[in-house]
């Protein structure tokens, strides 16, 4: 499975929607509805599943769910080099 | 340079009231380890703030509402240092929602981090002060007693970490390890912004006696006391710092109707 896939499933688990509601231009907080306590709970699961850090100096940089992919394929990436 | 040697655990220090007591014991002479969850960079900054007051720092990451990172943590400190002489249970979370409102995940993620946390942190910590005995210090809020807007499962939260302090401190007596807590009124931080609106601010200061709002170098330069040997006989007591405002609620709607 894709980072992408694995994140949705993680994501549609936390915030009770079906995983097909999950587009990279949607925004978790605004199209999903996500509460905070939502969010902080599925960047730790990701972090979780990964094995990678995501400060929240990054994360609210995120504007939609594209973007919280994006980093986490980054840090993945970054992590398997070394 | 009265903590001069010693070693402390501040959990969720990067920032507000952990990170002033963070500073506050580290210009005692304390090495500090500072604990955060989401900001690195404020954890990391406070960590080269203490270095400055001439300590040393450690920056250990740990969700304290997860048992298994928790204890990770504590390898580490065993680990690296074997020993720890303070516990600060300072780091907290929660939703501001009223009691009707709470959910099971709101509760759990509250309870997780403001009440478990301590138990299991004293549980960790107690067994580093074997022998040498130690202190530990948990910061808890007025909505333990008080009933505060959407404050619900935070305030209950609060009120499970004082009556653990209590009994943390009956156990751990003969063990040398004096256990409190400090309990304050609204402090003037990032969390209260999120909370309540700058409104209610100018409110809070002009009803509190002290004439101004709580400070975290307030809550720090008590949570300091209660880390000295002045307060070797203070055992299972949860200080109120809150300007006067909990001991003067007629006073302070005087004031309010005088306005
Ligand atoms: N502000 C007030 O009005 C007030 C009044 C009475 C009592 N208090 C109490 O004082 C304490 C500090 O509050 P504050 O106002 O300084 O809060 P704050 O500014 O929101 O800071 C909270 C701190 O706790 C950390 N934290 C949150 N969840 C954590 C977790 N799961 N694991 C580890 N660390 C975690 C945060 O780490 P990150 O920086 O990494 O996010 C941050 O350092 C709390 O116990 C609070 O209940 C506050």
């Amino acid at each position: 499975m894709s980072v992408e896939e694995e994140m949705k499933e993680i994501v549609a688990q936390i915030v009770h929607v079906d995983k097909s509601v999950l587009t990279r231009e949607g925004s978790l907080r605004k199209d999903i509805k996500a509460d905070s306590l939502d969010i902080v709970q599925a960047m730790v699961a990701v972090e979780d599943k990964f094995d990678i850090e995501i400060p929240d100096e990054e994360a609210q940089k995120f504007q939609n769910f594209g973007d919280f992919v994006d980093y986490v394929e980054r840090r993945v990436a970054e992590k398997e080099k070394v | 340079m009265p903590l001069k040697g010693k070693l402390t655990l501040v959990t969720g220090s990067g920032r507000g009231i952990g990170r002033a007591i963070a500073l506050k014991l580290a210009s005692q002479g304390s090495d500090i380890i500072v604990n955060f969850f989401r900001r690195r960079e404020a954890a990391e900054k406070t960590a080269k703030d203490i270095v400055a007051l001439g300590v040393k720092a450690e920056v250990i990451r740990a969700n304290v509402g997860d048992p298994a990172k928790l204890d990770e943590m504590f390898d580490t400190i065993a680990t690296k240092f074997g020993h720890l002489d303070i516990l600060i249970n300072n780091a907290a979370s929660g939703v501001g929602r009223s009691v009707l409102d709470v959910d099971i995940k709101a509760w759990d993620w509250t309870m997780n981090i403001n009440a478990r946390a301590f138990l299991l942190c004293a549980q960790r910590a107690a067994k580093l002060m074997e022998g040498r005995g130690g202190k530990m210090v948990s910061i808890t809020s007025l909505g333990s007693s008080f009933v505060l807007p959407s404050y619900a499962v935070v305030g209950i939260s609060k009120a499970a970490l004082e009556a653990l302090t209590r009994y943390l401190a009956i156990e751990l007596a003969p063990e040398g390890i004096c256990v409190n807590a400090v309990a304050a009124s609204a402090v003037e931080t990032e969390a209260l912004k999120f909370y309540i609106r700058e409104g209610l601010m100018k409110d809070i200061r002009q009803a509190t006696p002290a004439g101004r709002m709580v400070i975290p170098e307030d809550v720090a330069n008590v949570v300091a006391f209660l880390c000295s040997e002045e307060a070797f006989m203070i055992r299972g007591q949860t200080v109120v710092v809150d300007g006067g405002t909990s001991v003067a609620p007629f006073i302070t709607a005087e004031k309010e109707e005088r306005r």
